[in-house]
């Protein structure tokens, strides 16, 4: 299986899926119009990963400058379903990398943390 | 439009603080480059990250939804761009607020359920609207909402003052709806 590669845009974020290390990351801006459209590829991708994948642990690193209400959406999914994952046996950790100069990036990452329940979630400076 | 008239849409612009404006077709493009405009006019302000970052939030939300919600689109590029709607967006700054203000045609038919929505979130409190956003992130959209439906409520969310809206009655089809955010 390849890696997930997708080259930032100014509305759409890098995205680094590793299938050989589990490490899954996003850095950039995201609002895209649609984003449920523009993430279809990267759950679809994170599906096949998880079925196939050997590997006891995933390490996902965030770092999302500004995200528009529907990324919102497609993050918290995101999230859900690493959960469920974390629940099959597999570590599953989150780095919300955050700028210390926008209050808004942290205070996103305390909701989400406060929405999931098993997986480690660590608000992370910059 | 006349001579005359384009000297008082200078002054109305000044005095009510506006440092941009745009009335008309919006597209996901545009709103790329819009977005740019507003973070080299707010870098003029030397505002704090958080800040600059609350604005520009703003303008983005209300952009799209005009792409979303407008009534009016525009037939001749409808080929190129599945995703348009025209409307008018202007952000500003005055007694020591920065506004974002967005007005689009919208059909009579959808006035009343957009109305009770965003009546429901002036009640909200800034924890009731944390809770309710949290809720309806959760929730499958309805068809009629491509953004999720959570726009407004993120917009309620980063207001310093209760959010404001109009709906206008143009005709048996259309009303002509503003929203104002103030921060």
């Amino acid at each position: 299986m390849e890696n997930l590669v997708i080259e930032r845009t100014e509305a759409t974020p890098e995205i680094h899926f590793d299938y050989l290390t589990g490490v899954l990351a996003l850095r950039g801006e995201s609002y895209p119009e649609n984003a449920a459209d523009f993430y279809t590829p990267v759950f679809k991708w994170l599906r096949s990963f998880l079925a196939s994948n050997h590997l006891n642990e995933i390490v996902a690193n965030i770092e999302i400058l500004y995200f528009n209400s529907s990324s919102s959406k497609v993050l918290m999914n995101l999230f859900d379903l690493l959960d469920v994952v974390s629940t099959q046996g597999k570590r599953v950790s989150v780095n919300w990398i955050y700028d210390v100069e926008n209050e808004s990036a942290l205070e996103y990452g305390e909701e989400f943390k406060e929405d999931i329940k098993f997986i480690e979630f660590n608000l992370v400076k910059k | 439009m006349e001579m005359n008239h384009f000297f008082d849409y200078q002054e109305t612009v000044n005095d009510n603080g506006i440092f941009l404006t745009f009335s008309g077709l919006f597209t996901q493009e545009f709103i790329i480059k819009l977005g740019d405009a507003l973070k080299s006019k707010l870098s003029i302000f030397s505002v704090d990250r958080s800040l600059e970052l609350k604005v520009f939030s703003l303008v983005v939300e209300q952009s799209q939804n005009i792409i979303f919600y407008s009534a009016e689109k525009s037939v001749q590029i409808s080929e190129q761009h599945e995703n348009m709607g025209v409307g008018t967006i202007t952000v500003g700054f005055k007694d020591n607020h920065f506004f974002v203000f967005c007005g689009n045609r919208i059909a009579n038919q959808k006035v009343d359920k957009l109305r009770q929505k965003l009546t429901l979130l002036q009640k909200m409190n800034k924890d009731e609207l944390k809770e309710y956003y949290k809720a309806q992130r959760r929730i499958t959209p309805d068809t009629e909402s491509k953004g999720a439906g959570l726009g407004f409520i993120e917009m309620a969310r980063k207001v310093s003052q209760t959010i404001e809206f109009d709906f206008f009655k143009l005709d048996e089809q259309y009303s002509y709806f503003s929203i104002k955010a103030v921060i």
